[in-house]
């Protein structure tokens, strides 16, 4: 897969979200503005990334996978951040830290898999599409 | 104002507090994904692989049942929780074998090939760690 700013930048809000909220929850902390700011900062980015993902699209790029797949993982990555604070709020213990740190690096996961889908696999998988056709 | 001491009100529901939560969450986002994926398979790709999409079909249903009940409180609920995950772990052991003693049967990922490797063998772990959790928060009658 191809690595872009996009998701190097992902990477880095979400992975620091998840060590954030993790070291937070070992050090018996319950949800601060600190931990809520680095979930809140995971949903900014999704929002940015969608954004410009439109603009590309509007600007004549296309991606190689399923349009509507990757709008899917766009989607639920943005539903996250906020299943994830609401889930937490409901108990404030420490382990709602631990809760808000899976968000994280799951959005990580899921823009890898978004990357893919952006722009193929590897470059076999890329002429495969190719000679398939649309 | 309620009393500080809530030890006898948590005692009851420990099962979905604390730790549970987390093992409530990650249940839900496999629910979450294992439902999205199956979805697109079967809606836009259903011929390619009928079996490998319909057991990410029967996967997804296993994640979301084992999430709500693992969530609601209550012996009938930790009943249920127990008999999905069971079939959970039967099923991505079952999957996980065959998928790796006959590669050529699995051309098509499911969410159980060869263990969950395609997500860092968590769908293996997790029915394990589930069990345990179920075990230990189960309600003496």
């Amino acid at each position: 897969m191809t690595v872009d700013a996009w998701f190097i930048i992902g990477t880095i809000v979400g992975l620091g979200s998840t060590i954030t909220c993790i070291v937070a929850a070992a050090m018996k902390k319950k949800p601060n503005d600190i931990t809520l700011l680095t979930l809140a900062a995971v949903e900014l980015f999704i929002v940015a990334y969608a954004i410009g993902s439109l603009v590309r699209i509007l600007g004549g790029q296309h991606m190689v996978g399923e349009p509507w797949e990757f709008w899917g993982y766009m989607f639920t990555a943005a539903m996250l951040p906020v299943a994830g604070f609401y889930w937490a709020m409901m108990e404030r213990t420490h382990w709602s830290n631990y809760v808000m740190s899976a968000v994280g690096i799951t959005v990580v996961v899921m823009l890898a898999r978004m990357a893919q889908i952006w722009y193929g696999t590897s470059m076999a998988a890329q002429a495969l599409q190719q000679g398939i056709g649309s | 104002m309620s009393t500080p001491d809530t030890n006898t009100q948590v005692a009851p529901h420990g099962r979905t507090t604390g730790a549970g939560r987390l093992l409530i969450t990650v249940y839900g986002i496999f629910a979450i994904s294992a439902t999205v994926r199956a979805s697109f398979q079967i809606i836009f790709h259903f011929a390619d692989a009928p079996l490998a999409y319909l057991l990410s079909a029967f996967a997804a249903v296993v994640y979301i049942v084992a999430t709500i009940s693992l969530a609601k409180p209550g012996p009938g609920w930790a009943k249920l929780a127990t008999i999905s995950i069971c079939i959970e772990l039967v099923g991505v052991l079952v999957i996980g074998a065959a998928s790796v003693i006959d590669p050529a049967a699995f051309p098509h990922a499911t969410v159980w090939s060869t263990f969950g490797r395609g997500y860092g063998f968590v769908p293996l772990l997790l029915p394990i760690i589930g069990l345990i959790w179920l075990y230990r928060h189960r309600e003496s009658k």
